[in-house]
């Protein structure tokens, strides 16, 4: 029969954890890792994300360019050439522009949620940088190079996770910000001109989205190639640590032969 | 543990290429299917009422009379490469011989209705003021703009207090959008007969066209016979073909 101990670890969000010993004698790590306003917060985002950039770059079609008229900009490579239409949601400018304003309110009040959440409930300081955050991010990545044998050790998230996780709010604030400035350049004409006037807004509105896709597409990679097991802690709230990859010194794609 | 890829039960944890590209078909096809589609039936409704609290919000919160847009004074004029968009075939030129003289004709819910000349509104005070055109489109363009403030021919005409909305009409087909009152007395709302230091062009709304900053430029009706002051919203051109009535910048 098993035995069941209850040990108090380290991490503000992994409160209990309970060891249980099997009936095949395997030792397993079960930990409770994401409150469920942080799975629903999620989950809404991931809707809400989609819908925005789809739509954004419907918007963006219609002039696929960031210089004023008469004038030039420095610095977009593919000026007047549209984003190819699958990428796109909304069909038609004006269809795009509705989708764009409704779902906006989805993803601020969303995003004020999880951050006011965070802060109250302490998983903040899961997020925050910290000193060795640089150090730890560089063992990280000699790992995924292979000139580092063995993964490194790290508690919920390890540095390069932390650095997405903390990046990702902050562009979404700079999404929001430079989004108002677009959407009222002359009633919110302080904040348009904190980011450099309209031209300069939208410009840090289509970065930052860039930014915010490409962190995207690496966060969902890296949870099908390396921990799956995040995807079923993100649903049901459970992390079971023998699975993670630490525990499994897993790399994307490549399987370790066993000792 | 360490060094081990299998799972409690035995299992592999590792997801293998094969598994991550059939995942990844999977995903990219059910993407493609979603875009560049209008989205849900259904959601059409939830983006009308998401409209109407918008402009719930824009009108009572964030809209200011004492906004101002102000262009930074090295910012280069648009000129020739500002668009002229107009919907009839050719570019409205204004037929003296077939319509008379053209007149301005202000009237609807107003104490007194009048019709002004050209010359008529190029003797009534001048504000000339260079400004942004914000175009729906995404794209701005610096102009400077000549006429008279429409809040000084309300002060002429007078509006009766159940004007709440200004529509203004136009020789170039069916083309019309109407405006909240409030906009429409904006400082920097004009109804301009200049454009660059020149008198306004045929492709640019001659004789006189509505323009503000503060409404986006589909907004600012070109090539205007009337301006009518209305107690309800009576929609417009592109406000008809589903884009947003209220178009406030």
């Amino acid at each position: 029969m098993g035995e069941i101990t209850q040990n108090m670890v380290g991490s503000s969000a992994e409160q209990v954890s309970v060891e249980v010993m099997s009936a095949a004698g395997d030792a397993v790590v079960k930990a409770k890792r994401h409150h469920w306003l942080v799975r629903l917060t999620h989950w809404v985002n991931v809707v809400a994300v989609l819908i925005m950039v789809g739509s954004g770059l419907r918007i963006f079609n219609a002039y696929p360019a960031f210089a004023a008229r008469g004038g030039t900009f420095c610095c977009y490579p593919f000026e007047h050439h549209p984003i190819p239409k699958w990428l796109t949601f909304g069909a038609w400018l004006g269809g795009a522009r509705h989708w764009h304003f409704a779902m906006m309110w989805v993803l601020a009040i969303n995003g004020l949620i999880y951050l006011g959440f965070i802060y109250l409930h302490g998983e903040w300081r899961d997020l925050t940088p910290r000193r060795g955050d640089i150090r730890d991010s560089w063992e990280m990545v000699k790992f995924y190079l292979f000139v580092r044998r063995d993964h490194p050790r790290q508690g919920k998230h390890n540095a390069l996770q932390k650095t997405a996780y903390f990046a990702m709010p902050v562009l979404g604030a700079v999404l929001v910000l430079t989004g108002l400035s677009i959407w009222k350049p002359v009633q919110l004409a302080l904040l348009t001109n904190l980011f450099g006037g309209y031209v300069w807004a939208r410009y840090w509105h289509f970065v930052a989205m860039l930014f915010l896709v490409a962190l995207s597409f690496v966060h969902v990679f890296m949870v099908f190639a390396v921990d799956p097991e995040s995807l079923r802690s993100m649903v049901t709230g459970n992390y079971d640590s023998s699975r993670a990859p630490e525990a499994r010194n897993a790399r994307p794609f490549y399987r370790e032969k066993r000792k | 543990m360490r060094g081990r890829s299998t799972g409690r039960k035995g299992n592999s944890m590792a997801m293998d290429r094969r598994r991550f590209m059939q995942l990844g078909a999977l995903s990219l096809t059910s993407g493609l299917v979603a875009c560049n589609s209008k989205g849900p039936k259904a959601a059409q409704k939830l983006l009308r009422i998401a409209e109407t609290k918008n402009e719930i919000v824009e009108r009572g919160l964030i809209y200011r009379h004492t906004s101002m847009d102000r262009v930074k004074p090295k910012a280069h004029l648009a000129g020739d490469a500002f668009p002229a968009y107009h919907i009839s075939k050719h570019t409205p030129v204004w037929d003296e011989a077939a319509r008379g003289v053209w007149r301005l004709q202000v009237a609807g819910a107003v104490r007194r209705p009048m019709e002004f000349t050209l010359d008529d509104l190029l003797k009534l005070p001048r504000r000339t003021q260079k400004v942004h055109h914000y175009c729906v489109e995404g794209w701005t363009a610096v102009a400077i703009w000549s006429g008279v403030r429409l809040s000084e021919i309300a002060r002429i005409v007078e509006p009766k207090g159940d004007a709440k909305y200004v529509d203004f009409e136009s020789f170039d087909d069916d083309y019309h959008e109407s405006w909240d009152i409030d906009s429409a007395l904006h400082p920097q709302t004009l109804i301009a007969y200049g454009m660059d230091g020149h008198m306004l062009g045929a492709d640019h709304g001659a004789p006189a066209r509505v323009h503000s900053p503060v409404k986006l430029g589909y907004k600012n009706t070109k090539y205007l016979t009337r301006v009518v002051f209305t107690p309800h919203k009576t929609g417009g051109y592109w406000t008809d073909k589903g884009y947003e009535w209220y178009g406030g910048t």
